[in-house]
């Protein structure tokens, strides 16, 4: 068992330091940008050179490593890692003709740059590692903290994802048909009827480990699942909630990760159908946009809905409960990539 | 198991080729790049277009990195003897690992990174993740997927978190390996820091000049010891240390904590003392900051260490596949019992004194430490066991 005893998320909404979610942030140009805070705790000669996927990422990390005792591994999930870095330094070599380069971008640009200046920073030799499994990056990080707790069960655990939204992924992605063509707000995310969705980004941190006391919540299963056929995918939540919840145990709140692309609804009116119809269903990408780590954001806000009530836009069907205490999260990415969470209250 | 690289496509070729000292480092033939003439690298002499219509994927948005890494992986598969219904089931992971991905198509990248022009077929192939989802697709696996970026450590951390699947019950068996490919960004990259070097590699020699950049890929079948009865068994992943350095971006510390680290980590978890060591598979790049904190690392955990080289003499550094490809040499030298030279060797480091072995010889091994030191501080060591 993992459970999460402290969380942080930088992201387009009011998360960071203090939470806020009642006021949504609107989209601009279908896009969804991080609300960055000042980042006081990083040297300010370090966080110029830092591009804002490692920014974001160390800046969601710093606050939770003020506690004793130090963390015994680093583990992170993104997909891109620092792209505005990367396609930076690529455009240098295009237009430069492989000419002489300057370093910096390239250095910023790799993926692991994120958990390395984690443990730069705070001086950690441990455990340190990047998972880059695109839309599954996160779980597979987080299924990485669920082993080492289990190995280590004296021992904590740091935990993240990171994405950043850059011209150049935003472009990338465009062409491939991910993003809509026609300018929405977030706040239509769901009921505009066509393909894509609106981009997003964002840092999401948890200091982890195996004891249940004071825990905030606790990550009782995980599963992923590379498929394109939604019956596949509802057998696979019905083998998962079988076997992770007792006879007649039942979630209370579903959390999916709904972003508006009509291609893909197929499988989260399935997720919604294999759990019930009575059972609350919310929604988080019109908050963070969508992006390969967006559901750090949702496991973030089932960590946040274990002890807060949640505002009503994240709601598509709220009950009469207020608070919850087994939360299952249904995320897929580009309809090929799923996975299944369940949280539950410590 | 299966490698391909600058000295072979296949284990057996491989090891035919480390017997015989050979240097697959050469000057770039099958990429225009302004360092073409400048400086050698470890490239694998198969065109895309060959590999493609050798391994009948006619598909789009197919990049060399798949190419290198399906034709390790089908080797690895053949070689496992895995049904198809193992290979598809839920409880078969599989771990890739690359630095590059897709960003070996430079121009292609730049073209629709700036939406230049309408989208290539290359869209959805330029991340790492893009490789492990391309062996998935094609053989339709429904296990744990996974992809690992951590520098020049990323494969080596694979087959440790492949193994750890196991070991925790979330896999029954595990495909790990990595894939890495030839590419201006990495060439350029590792030119502006100045560790290319002009002339072929000389790992752990006084008078090195840098690293040589390399391609290819390796995977390894990973299988629980009740699982494999009947079966040939190379050798047993008995131990793996995973250590940050955290030092700086681009070099490891003078005292090499990272290194030291990794080691020992992969020392206790092996249940093992130093001594029991037979032989280690160095990092060894042939960078001036590498091969003196390696020895030093290698010293001050060892004491005397014990018989060591670096293939990277004879393949470059391939990245993201290293530490795959290192293993499989690691296990080879346990399965034939013998060691392969380091090349280009003339004068020790003098903070060391350290000499690699320098000439294939039979040697009677129980256990051989595999090293893989990356950007960022990421440091990883494993131990492969005789069974």
């Amino acid at each position: 068992m993992l459970y999460i005893h402290r969380a942080t998320c930088i992201s387009p909404q009011q998360t960071f330091p203090e939470v806020d979610m009642e006021r949504l942030q609107p989209s601009a140009d279908n896009k969804l940008k991080a609300i960055e805070p000042t980042y006081d705790g990083i040297p300010p000669g370090i966080l110029r050179r830092m591009g804002k996927a490692v920014r974001i990422g160390v800046g969601a990390a710093l606050p939770l490593l003020h506690h004793e005792p130090a963390p015994h591994g680093i583990i992170i999930g993104t997909s891109n890692g620092g792209m505005e870095d990367c396609i930076k330094f690529l455009n240098q070599i295009i237009e430069y003709e492989e000419g002489m380069l300057t370093p910096g971008n390239f250095v910023q640009s790799t993926p692991n740059a994120i958990a390395s200046q984690i443990s730069l920073l705070s001086n950690n030799k441990t455990y340190n590692i990047t998972h880059v499994h695109r839309g599954l990056a996160f779980e597979n990080a987080l299924i990485d903290a669920f082993m080492q707790a289990k190995e280590h069960p004296a021992q904590h655990y740091l935990v993240g994802a990171v994405d950043e939204i850059s011209t150049y992924n935003y472009n990338i992605d465009f062409l491939g048909g991910w993003y809509k063509k026609e300018p929405i707000s977030n706040l239509d995310l769901y009921t505009t009827d066509s393909p894509g969705s609106i981009a997003g980004e964002g840092s999401a941190m948890f200091w982890t480990n195996s004891h249940p006391a004071a825990a905030l919540a606790r990550l009782q299963a995980i599963d992923i699942l590379h498929t394109g056929n939604e019956e596949m995918v509802q057998q696979r939540i019905q083998r998962f909630l079988s076997k992770h919840l007792q006879p007649k145990e039942k979630i209370d709140l579903l959390i999916t990760g709904e972003n508006g692309d009509n291609r893909l609804l197929k499988y989260y009116t399935a997720a919604e159908a294999t759990v019930g119809a009575k059972i609350p269903v919310a929604r988080y990408k019109h908050m963070c946009g969508e992006y390969p780590t967006a559901v750090a954001v949702a496991f973030w806000m089932a960590c946040h809905a274990l002890q807060h009530p949640l505002p009503q836009h994240v709601f598509k069907h709220a009950g009469v409960q207020q608070r919850f205490n087994k939360i299952l999260i249904y995320n897929n990415y580009r309809g090929v990539q799923h996975s299944l969470m369940l949280v539950v209250k410590a | 198991m299966g490698v391909m690289s600058a000295i072979g496509d296949t284990v057996a070729a491989n090891r035919t080729a480390l017997m015989a000292a050979t240097c697959g480092i050469s000057r770039l033939q099958m990429f225009p790049s302004r360092f073409a003439g400048l400086m050698p690298f470890g490239e694998i002499k198969t065109s895309t277009q060959t590999l493609k219509k050798k391994w009948n994927t006619h598909e789009p948005g197919i990049t060399r990195t798949m190419l290198l890494a399906l034709a390790a992986f089908e080797e690895a598969l053949t070689d496992s003897r895995l049904t198809t219904a193992q290979i598809q089931s839920p409880r078969t992971a599989l771990i890739g690992a690359s630095t590059v991905g897709g960003m070996c198509l430079t121009d292609e990248l730049y073209h629709d990174a700036n939406k230049t022009e309408d989208g290539s077929e290359y869209l959805s192939s330029y991340d790492c993740a893009s490789v492990t989802l391309f062996l998935q697709e094609r053989h339709k696996m429904h296990g744990i997927v996974n992809t690992i970026n951590t520098a020049c450590s990323s494969s080596a951390n694979a087959i440790l978190y492949g193994a750890r699947l196991i070991r925790n019950g979330i896999a029954r068996r595990a495909i790990v390996g990595g894939a890495d490919s030839l590419a201006k960004f990495t060439i350029n990259g590792f030119n502006a820091l100045h560790i290319l070097s002009p002339e072929i590699c000389k790992p752990f020699d006084q008078n090195r000049k840098g690293l040589n950049l390399g391609e290819g890929a390796a995977f390894l079948v990973l299988e629980k010891g009740e699982d494999v009865i009947g079966k040939k068994i190379y050798a047993e992943l008995t131990g793996f240390g995973n250590s940050n350095d955290a030092y700086h971006p681009s070099s490891l510390s003078d005292q090499g904590d990272g290194p030291y680290l990794s080691m020992k980590e992969a020392l206790i978890a092996a249940n093992l003392v130093a001594t029991d060591i037979g032989f280690i598979n160095a990092h060894g790049t042939g960078t001036e900051n590498n091969d003196e904190v390696e020895s030093k690392a290698m010293v001050r955990l060892f004491n005397e260490p014990p018989p060591f080289a670096s293939t990277k003499s004879n393949i470059g550094h391939t990245l993201g596949a290293a530490g795959a490809i290192e293993a499989v040499y690691s296990i080879l030298n346990l399965e034939h019992q013998e060691v392969y030279a380091g090349l280009n060797f003339t004068q020790p480091i003098p903070a060391t004194g350290l000499q690699p072995v320098q000439a294939w010889k039979p040697m009677p091994l129980k256990h051989v430490m595999s090293n893989s030191f990356g950007f960022g501080g990421n440091c990883t060591s494993l131990i492969f066991s005789k069974v």
